[in-house]
């Protein structure tokens, strides 16, 4: 077994869900983001955006912080320096595994 | 299974938000035009003399009037960071949602390019000069227009990471029309009103066409 194939064994399963990796890439991409803006950009129906978020959190890749904008509640989201991490660490055997298929 | 090329989509669209409203232009307008009126002003005698004429009727208090370019500067950057925000919050984000920048947009990468730049055109200038081509004011000249060829730059870098054209068309502007600057007969703080002239134009006119598409934009989807 090839060391790419080795390392897609040890994936880092809470980001590589599709819905929970496009979560995290936006926050990668920004200090934080707001429910709305996340619900925008994945396209996410607004209880999975919320139990994927609640995933993250608990698996200590994302802050949620609730407040209040004027009269309406707020929820932002933004990446922990462990979901970074995560993240770049996924990225990496992903594209090395997509170019070992390429061979 | 999202594919790479998504997530890249992604990570593009989320660094662009920013930018994407012209808002930002119309901040980075403001903020180089202040700054180069103000080291005009700092340059010219007529300036100087109310400076000075200050400091001997009002003592210390003078240097509050002496540093009045840059307070205003700074209020007004700041002060569009306001305006940016609530204009943001009541209508351009509110259904779109917010996100807060990163904090570091200009890639290292980019960064160090853009002194390259600056430090190489300096260098130039001070060769020509050693080899008696141009006058020694050709160096204070190009100060500001090597600021304006590493600014130019960082635009269009920028621009083309986040696959925001416009950027690289204004980068591209700015850049080439800062050479103006060496061929006109300038002095230190005529170069630095012209240079910031240019970038003021260029960007606020970018950032004002882009805010005034978005709005009508948003009115054609509301009507519709």
């Amino acid at each position: 077994m090839s060391d790419e194939i080795k390392d897609l064994t040890n994936i880092d399963r809470l980001i590589h869900e599709p819905s929970r990796l496009a979560i995290v890439a936006v926050l990668s991409a920004c200090e934080s983001a707001d429910f709305t803006f996340l619900l925008n950009s994945t396209g996410l129906s607004k209880g999975n955006l919320s139990a994927h978020l609640t995933k993250l959190e608990e698996g200590g890749y994302i802050t949620i912080t609730k407040s209040f904008k004027g009269r309406y509640p707020n929820t932002s989201c933004s990446l922990t320096k462990e979901g970074l991490r995560a993240f770049e660490s996924y990225r990496k055997q992903y594209l090395a595994f997509a170019k070992h298929m390429q061979k | 299974m999202t594919t790479n090329t998504q997530i890249d989509q992604l990570i593009q669209k989320t660094r662009r938000y920013e930018f994407a409203d012209g808002l930002r232009d119309v901040q980075f307008a403001l903020l180089i035009g202040l700054s180069s009126v103000g080291a005009w002003l700092a340059l010219q005698p007529f300036w100087m003399t109310i400076i000075m004429k200050a400091s001997i009727k009002y003592g210390r208090w003078a240097a509050v009037l002496g540093m009045a370019p840059i307070v205003v500067t700074i209020l007004v950057v700041w002060g569009m960071l306001g305006v940016m925000k609530i204009i943001r919050q009541r209508w351009l984000w509110r259904e779109s949602g917010t996100v807060k920048p990163s904090r570091w947009v200009v890639p290292r990468g980019v960064n160090l390019i853009s002194t390259v730049i600056f430090l190489v055109a300096i260098g130039a200038a001070a060769g020509m000069w050693l080899l008696g081509w141009v006058q020694d004011t050709f160096i204070l000249k190009m100060i500001w227009v090597a600021t304006g060829w590493s600014f130019g730059y960082t635009l269009a870098a920028v621009g083309m990471q986040i696959g925001l054209t416009r950027y690289l068309y204004v980068g591209l502007a700015g850049g080439l029309l800062s050479i103006i600057a060496l061929l006109l007969p300038l002095d230190f703080g005529q170069t630095a009103l012209l240079i910031g002239a240019i970038w003021f134009c260029i960007l606020l006119s970018s950032g004002l066409v882009t805010l005034f598409t978005l709005i009508s934009e948003k009115k054609e989807e509301q009507n519709e």
